[in-house]
């Protein structure tokens, strides 16, 4: 298991209480964390800062839980998102964000739970990741643009993935 | 059939009319007595003083008497409120007619039958009036109906009431829960704290978690008992769902030294159907199983896991030597809230939510019981 101090976890929830204790309780766990109060407001978050895995509550005036975790991982495609969801809205939440979430969770959230999760989306998060680097690296050796070529993208690339 | 008597009886009345057809009186006659014969419709007769002259075939099938015990009574001695019967007659006598939509008749053996009430004063041909006909059509389960569609209609009300209260509920119970796993977290590093006070407050935190998951318990409960989304259907191995849930429950039934068997149909066997509602059913009944094995705290506790099938269904039978179920609670077994749990140990929500599941899934759930002995259910499912 990786050190809950390289996970960075974007915390999005209108009900800023939850949000107030719930960041506390991760941040004392170890995490890094960013709290938001509205989709619109952690899309902004999110442009300038990286992180791993986002909790997103589903019902949100505004901008909802699953229009935000779409807008995010266009924003950083290997960022996790996991879901909060009430009972009644999760067939719906399924149908409408299937594909793009890591996983849902039902509200109110178990905490040992959610800890394990946002740790298992961080090594989901990595996995793809480093999948996607390895690939591009290999495409770069195939270019045949020689090895000063090679050097320059690789730099390049390392910036791009964070691995610097 | 006897009916034919009253009509023979006194000809003043209804051949007379009849005759007045003037085409083949035989004829006309025939044609009354199928219809007194073969109308769903209880059809009578009365005269002046209200003593049955005629009674059809219906009505004797209808309240349960023949007409050899009726002929000469009175026929308010049929109705439940013989006085309101009265006073229809007499209504009936002045204006021509009169009609209720629902009026109580006795059957034979006590219960109520409610019809629908036409009465109508019977003349002779000089205009003067004999008696009195009666019309009433059994409207009995037709009030069930709508009684049952009017409690329905509450029950969903209260339903979408109860689902909104949960919904409402939820966010303050994770708000709740979360700070006080802050003040756990908090009491657990604060340093000036006495190792007395310390477990105090973790103690006092504990029971907060226990209790905000026992609401949490009955919210999912009730949310998932008005959830009205339709299943959704795939094929489904019963077999293996079985199996499945049973070694899903095995470290529960091993700690508590209760034996299950199971004999099931062989190889796989596919029905479409909704794996994840069939698992919530399964898990259910097998665990008020495994509760009331434990309840009766005997050893030798064992749970029997059957499933039958023909070609248009499956049986699947969970038995338990518990216990068994009382007779007064046999009734209230599906009632929303009933429960025979202590508190907070059962909701009174897992069998109406079972019985919910399995009516949309097109099948139905029962169950039998015996004192001392063990309660079987049985979950139908149609095959395809």
């Amino acid at each position: 298991m990786s050190e809950k101090a390289d996970i960075r976890v974007l915390l999005i929830d209108d009900e800023e209480t939850l949000i107030e204790y719930l960041s506390k309780r991760l941040l004392r766990e170890g995490f890094t964390v960013k709290a938001s109060f509205s989709g619109e407001e952690a899309v902004e978050v999110a442009t300038n800062n990286d992180f791993d895995v986002a909790v997103v509550d589903l019902k949100m005036p505004g901008m909802d839980g699953v229009e935000t975790q779409t807008r995010l991982k266009k924003l950083q495609p290997f960022l996790q998102s996991i879901v909060l969801t009430g009972h009644g809205t999760l067939d719906s939440a399924l149908e409408s964000g299937k594909q793009n979430a890591f996983k849902y969770l039902l509200k109110p959230i178990e905490y040992e739970n959610l800890v394990q999760t946002i740790q298992e989306a961080y090594e989901t998060k990595v996995q793809l990741q480093n999948a996607k680097f390895r690939e591009e690296v290999e495409d770069i050796y195939r270019s045949g643009m020689g090895a000063r070529g090679i050097k320059n993208a690789m730099n390049k690339l390392r910036k791009i993935y964070g691995l610097d | 059939m006897d009916l034919t008597d009253p009509l023979h009886r006194r000809p003043n009345n209804n051949d007379q009319e009849v005759s007045s057809c003037k085409q083949e009186p035989l004829h006309a006659t025939r044609y009354l007595q199928c219809i007194l014969k073969h109308s769903s419709d209880m059809i009578f007769a009365t005269d002046l003083d209200g003593i049955l002259i005629s009674f059809s075939s219906a009505g004797e099938k209808e309240l349960g008497y023949r007409w050899k015990d009726m002929a000469g009574r009175p026929v308010s001695d049929l109705t439940v409120d013989p006085t309101e019967f009265e006073k229809l007659v007499t209504i009936a006598q002045k204006e021509g007619s009169a009609v209720r939509s629902e009026f109580p008749f006795q059957h034979r053996d006590g219960h109520t039958i409610y019809c629908a009430l036409s009465l109508s004063s019977l003349t002779n041909t000089e205009g003067q009036i004999v008696g009195t006909v009666g019309i009433c059509r059994d409207v009995t389960q037709w009030k069930n109906l709508q009684e049952d569609l009017i409690r329905v209609d509450r029950l969903a009300e209260i339903g979408r009431t109860a689902s909104s209260i949960a919904h409402e509920i939820n966010n303050p119970l994770a708000i709740i829960g979360e700070i006080s796993g802050w003040i756990g977290t908090v009491a657990g590093d604060a340093k000036s704290l006495s190792q007395e006070d310390r477990e105090e407050i973790e103690r006092g935190v504990r029971f907060i978690e226990e209790q905000t998951r026992r609401c949490r318990t009955l919210t999912y409960q009730l949310l998932s008992f008005v959830r009205d989304s339709a299943p959704s259907r795939a094929s489904v191995d019963i077999s293996r769902l079985l199996e499945e849930t049973v070694s899903f429950l095995i470290p529960d039934l091993k700690y508590k030294g209760i034996l299950v068997s199971t004999n099931l149909a062989e190889g796989p066997f596919l029905i479409d159907s909704d794996k994840q509602m069939l698992e919530q059913v399964l898990v259910n009944l097998m665990s008020n199983a495994i509760y009331a094995v434990n309840e009766k705290g005997e050893k030798g506790g064992r749970i029997d896991i059957e499933t039958v099938r023909n070609e248009s269904m499956i049986e699947i039978r969970i038995s338990d030597n518990g216990p068994g179920i009382s007779e007064e609670n046999q009734e209230r077994m599906f009632d929303l809230f009933f429960t025979t749990k202590p508190p907070g140990k059962g909701t009174g929500l897992g069998l109406p939510i079972c019985r919910n599941i399995i009516t949309k899934l097109g099948g139905s759930l029962s169950f039998e019981t015996e004192a001392g002995k063990g309660t079987t259910f049985f979950i139908r499912l149609p095959v395809s």
